[in-house]
């Protein structure tokens, strides 16, 4: 066990790793330097060269990548052109509002999913079961940033619940010092969260749906049924302790979801998070924010899928006999 | 709209049923089982449609997609007899645009699912064929493949080129795509390779590459094209992401992704321009994964053996 665990870290650290080298030499294969954008015309050439030497722009590559990895293994990431700050800075006040989002995001999404799908399971194949997986699949099928755009548009321009956009009252509360000012900040996050978490929920009912069927399909709920236990303890304790298990796999597939979705609704939301700080920094040429952008991002799914193993193995007695 | 486009779109209506009819007609077994799902044929009559939109799109827009009615009289009109579906701020007829837009849409989402399926193909053959290192080698760059969220990805490429042609989208969306294809084709060819056919065919002389391409994955082709059918809707969903960041389809081109981006501005007092896109993309995307699970369902060799 604690072999198979070692030896997964050490696959996942590779992994990241060589997202590192691919992130690095993508960028400097596609071009760009911090004064080529059209609109700074007027740098004069010496200017420019300068900036170059300064952010060690005219060094050979095969330098530029071991400083880079050096330096990240560091946790240094560079200078960030258009915020004239480091990196890490712009990430450290960036990463917090992405993990809050995702974060409530994933806790709607399970919640959301995991009832609806239990529900359906029990009622499946009449109309509850119906209506809600044909909703579920049109849920699915939308562009998140619809979606996003579309509750905006009832809850905030329409009946004005909610506020349009943003992480908080930027005069009334822009530090949270106060009950009153963290209920802002849950009120702000209420609309992003909940863009992100239906359309996970969808999903996530979808598979919990499946799973639990397959197992009320097995001789050991029927047992627990001629024991004449009630329905609702068979269904929630028998049956859905087992059908929880593959569901365990989904919580490391919803981490690469959560993480392109949220970079859209940031964005939808002007939600300063990782995502809203990638696109803005794309606009204004700032590849290494972009850089450490995509690798926070690496990082975090390879991490998410390492958790989501390592739970999977825990939770899951057969595996372990195998010899994992 | 004039009777000649209102005659156009109803032309379209009656052609996709009509597609759907005969498809369902002229199925044989596979096909029986495929139209045995509930949502099969509903979700083929809803493609064929947006199909023949693209298509004959010159023919059912009643305006050009890129033509400024009158700025100042006619921008944010609400849907009407003249216009369907509304106009947008630049006072360009919405319907049109979206119909317009869904040779973008779908050709983009199709090609793009083209060139993964493809390359996903070659690469999960190979690897699943020679094993040993090629394997190895191949195995781990789809792991980190899979590690990178793709939207970032596209996000650094797309934004750093300094234009991005409507051709090099389509293939960077789909070389961004295939890894997990190529998984799915590896662990098929894995156990098509232990079979006698194969065996015979290389105990004939036949080189690796004729094996591979003649005999081994035309036997892969149910999985690929399942993972196909519903991977172009994810496709179209990213495509439809990059689009309303402004990084995808370029903006005058209407794709129904920046149609949704041109309207945010204006959807309090004209939200018609952004929902009426979003609502084709999020149709056309369940019509392909209900096709998709219809296809699955169809083509599942486990079923068949049942």
């Amino acid at each position: 066990m604690t072999a198979w665990i070692v030896r997964r870290l050490a696959a996942s650290i590779a992994i990241v790793l060589a997202v590192v080298t691919l992130t690095f030499f993508l960028i400097h294969l596609a071009g760009g330097s911090p004064c080529g954008q059209s609109d700074a015309q007027s740098v004069a050439p010496e200017v420019c060269a300068r900036l170059r030497a300064q952010f060690g722009l005219d060094r050979p590559l095969w330098e530029q990548y071991g400083k880079y990895l050096w330096a990240v293994l560091h946790g240094e990431l560079g200078q960030s052109f258009w915020q004239r700050r480091p990196v890490i800075a712009a990430l450290q006040d960036a990463l917090p509002n992405t993990l809050l989002l995702a974060g409530t995001a994933l806790v709607i999404d399970f919640t959301l999913g995991l009832a609806l799908g239990v529900y359906q399971a029990a009622r499946a194949r009449r109309f509850g079961d119906i209506a809600l997986g044909n909703a579920a699949l049109f849920v699915n099928s939308m562009p998140t940033f619809w979606l996003g755009l579309v509750l905006l548009l009832v809850f905030a321009q329409w009946l004005h619940l909610v506020p349009v956009g943003g992480t908080h009252d930027p005069v009334l509360c822009s530090r949270l010092d106060s009950l009153q000012c963290v209920a802002d900040r849950l009120w702000h996050l209420a609309l992003p969260a909940t863009t992100l978490g239906v359309v996970g929920a969808a999903a996530t009912a979808r598979f919990q749906r499946n799973a639990m069927l397959e197992v009320l399909a097995q001789d050991f709920v029927r047992t627990a049924r001629a024991k004449g236990l009630r329905e609702r303890r068979v269904l929630l304790v028998h049956a859905l302790r087992n059908a929880l298990l593959p569901s365990i796999t989904l919580f490391g597939l919803a981490f690469p979801f959560l993480l392109t979705g949220a970079v859209l609704v940031e964005w939808v939301f002007a939600w300063p998070g990782m995502g809203w700080l990638s696109v803005m920094a794309i606009g204004q040429r700032d590849y290494p924010v972009v850089t450490a952008t995509a690798l926070v991002a690496s990082a975090m799914v390879t991490l998410g899928n390492l958790l989501a193993d390592v739970l999977y193995v825990a939770a899951d007695p057969r595996i372990r006999v195998r010899g994992a | 709209m004039t009777v000649g486009t209102w005659l156009a779109l109803a032309g379209a209506l009656v052609l996709a049923l009509v597609v759907g009819a005969e498809a369902r007609r002229a199925a044989g077994p596979v096909g029986r089982r495929f139209f045995r799902h509930p949502t099969a044929a509903p979700g083929l009559v809803v493609l064929a449609f947006f199909v023949t939109l693209a298509l004959a799109a010159p023919v059912i827009a009643p305006y050009p997609w890129y033509l400024q009615l009158d700025p100042v009289h006619l921008a944010n009109q609400p849907p009407s007899w003249r216009f369907p579906l509304g106009t947008d701020p630049l006072s360009r007829d919405v319907w049109s645009r979206l119909v317009f837009g869904a040779r973008f849409s779908l050709g983009i989402g199709s090609l793009a699912m083209l060139v993964a399926v493809s390359v996903g193909a070659a690469v999960g053959a190979v690897a699943g064929y020679f094993r040993r290192w090629p394997d190895a080698v191949l195995m781990r760059l789809v792991d980190v493949g899979l590690a990178i969220p793709r939207i970032f990805v596209l996000l650094v490429i797309v934004a750093l080129w300094d234009r991005v042609s409507l051709p090099v989208l389509v293939l960077l969306i789909g070389l961004t795509g295939w890894f997990g294809t190529s998984r799915l084709v590896r662990a098929e060819v894995l156990s098509l390779r232990e079979r006698e056919f194969v065996a015979a065919a290389r105990a004939l002389g036949a080189r690796p590459g004729r094996v591979i391409f003649r005999h081994v994955l035309p036997n892969t082709t149910a999985p690929i094209i399942v993972s196909a059918a519903l991977g172009i809707g994810s496709v179209m969903l990213l495509e439809a992401g990059l689009s309303y960041l402004g990084i995808g389809v370029p903006s005058p081109k209407p794709s129904w992704g920046n149609m949704i981006a041109e309207g945010q501005d204006r959807l309090a007092s004209a939200p018609w321009t952004s929902l009426f896109p979003g609502l084709a993309i999020s149709l056309v995307v369940m019509a392909l994964n209900a096709v998709g699970d219809a296809l699955r369902d169809a083509l599942d060799p486990h079923k068949e053996a049942a």
